[in-house]
């Protein structure tokens, strides 16, 4: 994200220990809500967004400082906000259609677009960037061959450098990272919504249409919350930088599910405390 | 039908906004030095070169750009719940959040310079009094032009979320396309200007930064200078295209086949970037070649 | 090839500015209650004075938790600190006079979840991974409820979501042959134009996110010295809090927000000051219009 990039502690695998603990988490999250008189429905809910939004970090290709320099490929910019800025274009074109039609898959689908156009955008900006203005060809350091063109990288690279640009995978996967990080912010931002909606009038003693912006409002600044709790889970998990799907690091996914889930279905707990009737 | 006719036109009218604020965004970060160029900054005093380079440690764009956006917007709106007029708290919130994008340049400068003083490396103090008024100056274009265009889609689009919303996520957005876009430009092609063309820069050359110009000494104005001409219109581009067609697909699809008409419009534009995309890749390796080496080439 | 981050071992030690930030900031959260207790607003500024103790303090711990290296630099701690910061800040509003507390526990809770997920699920294996980000996310929640209750002069739920009253007049009855109209007047609460409902509490987050990781993401370097950090953390949180005084004039009156609004730029112009004396202290040298001095790279 800044000029820092620092040697990472976390190694390869999946801790077993460390996992059982997580899951016991999310289960203690989900008997917590029931037990509080929640649906759990929305719960889950959230817990699949997280954990989406975790999956989908996985696919942006970004380079970090390297990737500035032409040294290493990917978008030369922070992993975390990267996703962030396409997760939240997506949050605003699926909030948008929510309102004004009020479906449910559609919202959900027009958030994904939103982030997976937003990406594709970006991409496109920056290989025409690396093509036309700085005359260096995409190559991946970390495979010798793209594996949906067949196009072979070696001979394209520049000696002393990990490879450049953005070649069709990582494109891909920039595009497939946003569709999913905007379809899980989409998704928090709905099961949210919907609670508060249930549930503020009944508090606040005001009528539904009332409530409706700080329904709203309350909504989107929680996923934004959990947004960058998620993405920047995930950015520990692939230690700052990755080429997209195609990177030895992207093996490392299903740590990362597992964190962000247990991690939403815990703030995804306090964050229903707010309709909880406390009497106070 | 008069509806769509406005809202296209304020679509239109929110894509020019992007574009202008993604350019001065980018120009902006460049004559700072903000963002994953940065690094060399900081690096080369650590490698023996001393420079004059403006040394701008606020995080990512992203994050700078959602906080200032945030912070305009957020004022803006706070200013219109005592009724003042929207065109003047617009203003009054952007001045404000320039004021502190300035102060935090400053303290940037001086912090990270002043823990560099192992490396020999002086606090050129001329440089924050010559260039923190360009780099407040684009700020503020950008920061005004992003939170007039959130004002647009939040009172004549009706956007659910409030302004100050709106600025956080399209700020966010903002330092991402502008980052993206705009960042090897300015860190490989004018930062490593040394290095050869059409190649990256090799891990061995790191630090070693251009730090004197064509006459004199090189200042963060001439690399605003150099990415004016590239990366800050290609930033305007993206970020103008980014917010016009996610507008536009929605307001003149929105009402087709219960809403799933914008979604369907969207896969073809992804669609459309695709092939973009795929024939720029093919046109960059079928017209520059294979990469050979200096002795192969002569 | 990167930069290399360092800590300086400081004169402060964290556990001590631990206590002084949790303590100041909860006071100073609880003394704009004297708002309620007089029925003035002045005292919001109070909670602004607890928001930069809680930055304060959390910059120190975002440095040492930043000294093992992350992968993905200081500004994500940030965000991270006040993603979770946010969730226990709004949702620890909700329990009246204790709330201060509340969000405290519930900070720790959520930071503590989060931690040991970065540590063991994810790996990373960083010892004081779980005890930092629980710090982290208890700054930001105090950091958000602090400036909370300074721009809306108070820190209860009901407050920070209710931006006002408007009158609603229905029409009670027939009017009588002659007789003058009857309305019932109702008195509705308004929620847009609120700090939550609002959205405004977001630009709280984004400035509380930035004030807390950027006195180390500045000050980073060999030379880096904790009484210069701290003071930046002073500084950023001063000019944070100039921020929300201007916006406290959508929630309090005139006089208070002006208080709160003298007293940041007074204590932002003393701390920039004081900031720029340390650099100038630590610089290697304070140059005007002088050329590079050629230390000879490895040319």
């Amino acid at each position: 994200m800044s000029a820092l990039g620092g040697k990472a502690a976390g190694g390869e695998g999946i801790n077993p220990t460390g996992s059982v603990v997580g899951i016991v988490i999310l289960l203690v999250s989900i008997a917590a809500t029931y037990a509080l008189g929640f649906s759990i429905v929305p719960l889950i809910g959230i817990i699949i967004g997280g954990a989406l939004i975790g999956f989908g970090v996985h696919f942006v290709p970004v380079g970090g400082a390297p990737a500035a320099m032409g040294q290493a490929p990917g978008i030369a910019t922070g992993v975390a906000m990267l996703a962030a800025g396409a997760g939240l274009a997506g949050l605003f074109g699926g909030a948008w259609a929510y309102e004004a039609t009020g479906d449910f898959a559609v919202a959900v689908a027009g958030g994904a677009v939103g982030g997976g156009l937003m990406m594709a955008i970006t991409c496109l900006m920056v290989n025409a960037t690396y093509v036309f203005a700085m005359g260096i060809p995409a190559a991946s350091g970390k495979i010798a061959k793209d594996p949906i063109t067949g196009d072979t990288f070696p001979e394209y690279k520049s000696q002393g450098t990990e490879g450049h640009g953005l070649p069709f995978i990582s494109f891909f996967g920039g595009v497939v990272g946003g569709f999913i990080a905007g379809l899980g912010g989409t998704l928090i931002y709905i099961e949210l919504l919907d609670v508060y909606h249930a549930g503020l009038p009944a508090i606040m003693q005001a009528n539904p249409e009332a409530i409706e912006p700080l329904a709203v409002s309350l909504a989107g600044i929680f996923a934004i919350g959990f947004f960058l709790v998620n993405a920047v889970l995930a950015a520990y998990n692939i230690t700052g930088t990755i080429e997209g799907p195609h990177d030895p690091k992207f093996k490392r996914v299903p740590r990362a599910v597992i964190g962000c889930a247990v991690a939403s279905a815990f703030c995804g707990l306090i964050s229903m405390l707010i309709v909880l009737n406390t009497g106070m | 039908m008069e509806e769509i006719v406005l809202g296209i036109g304020i679509t239109a009218l929110a894509g020019a906004f992007a574009t202008v604020a993604g350019a001065a965004e980018d120009t902006e970060s460049d004559i700072g030095s903000q963002g994953d160029p940065n690094s060399q900054v900081q690096l080369a005093p650590q490698m023996g070169y001393i420079h004059r380079i403006f040394n701008k440690a606020i995080s990512g764009e992203p994050p700078a750009y959602g906080a200032w956006c945030a912070i305009g917007a957020g004022v803006a709106w706070a200013l219109m719940q005592i009724n003042y007029n929207p065109a003047l708290a617009i203003i009054l919130g952007s001045v404000i959040a320039v004021f502190v994008q300035g102060i935090y340049c400053t303290s940037g400068y001086l912090g990270r310079i002043a823990s560099l003083a192992k490396f020999q490396q002086p606090v050129y103090i001329d440089i924050i009094k010559s260039l923190l008024s360009v780099t407040m100056a684009h700020a503020f274009v950008a920061i005004f032009c992003t939170v007039a265009m959130c004002y647009l889609m939040a009172s004549a689009l009706h956007h659910p979320f409030a302004l100050p919303l709106l600025g956080l996520v399209w700020g966010i957005a903002l330092g991402a396309a502008g980052s993206a876009t705009g960042n090897p430009f300015y860190g490989k092609e004018r930062q490593y200007q040394n290095q050869k063309y059409g190649a990256g820069v090799p891990i061995s050359a790191s630090g070693n930064i251009v730090r004197y110009a064509e006459a004199g000494q090189r200042s963060s104005l001439d690399n605003g200078w150099f990415t004016t001409k590239f990366a800050g219109p290609a930033s305007g581009i993206c970020f103008g295209l980014i917010v016009f067609l996610e507008l536009w697909r929605t307001v003149l699809f929105e009402k087709m086949m219960g809403g799933w008409g914008a979604i369907i419009m969207g896969v073809v534009l992804i669609l459309v970037f695709t092939f973009i995309d795929r024939w720029v890749e093919v046109w960059g390796r079928k017209t520059y070649g294979p990469y050979t080496t200096e002795e192969a080439s002569s | 090839m990167t930069a290399k981050m360092e800590a300086s071992a400081g004169a402060i030690s964290e556990n001590t500015l631990m206590i002084y930030g949790i303590v100041v900031a909860l006071v100073g959260t609880y003394l704009t209650y004297l708002n309620v207790v007089t029925g003035m607003a002045v005292f919001s500024f109070f909670g602004g004075i607890g928001a930069i103790a809680a930055i304060w303090w959390g910059s120190d711990t975002i440095k040492h938790l930043c000294s093992y290296g992350l992968g993905t630099g200081v500004p994500s701690a940030g965000m991270v600190a006040f993603g979770a910061g946010a969730i226990a800040m709004i949702a620890g509003t909700k329990f009246g006079m204790a709330s201060p507390i509340v969000t405290l526990i519930l900070a720790a809770i959520i930071g503590a979840v989060i931690g040991y997920i970065a540590n063991n699920v994810i790996n990373m294996n960083i010892p004081v991974m779980i005890f930092s980000l629980m710090k982290l996310s208890i700054v930001g929640a105090l950091t958000m409820l602090g400036f909370a209750a300074m721009c809306t002069g108070t820190f209860m739920f009901n407050g920070l979501v209710i931006g006002g009253m408007t009158l609603s007049m229905e029409p009670a009855g027939e009017a009588a042959a002659g007789g003058a109209q009857t309305f019932m007047v109702t008195v509705l609460p308004e929620f847009a134009g609120s700090l939550i409902g609002g959205s405004a509490l977001a630009v709280i987050f984004f400035l509380g996110a930035m004030a807390l990781q950027h006195p180390f993401n500045a000050c980073l370097g060999p030379n880096e010295s904790q009484d210069r950090t701290l003071m930046l953390a002073i500084e950023v949180g001063f000019l944070s809090m100039f921020v929300v005084a201007v916006m406290s004039y959508a929630f309090l009156d005139m006089m208070a927000a002006t208080v709160g609004l003298i007293i940041s730029l007074i204590g932002w112009f003393y701390s920039y000051k004081q900031y720029i004396a340390l650099s100038k202290r630590d610089a290697y040298a304070w140059l005007d219009a002088k050329p590079i001095i050629e230390v000879g790279g490895h040319e």
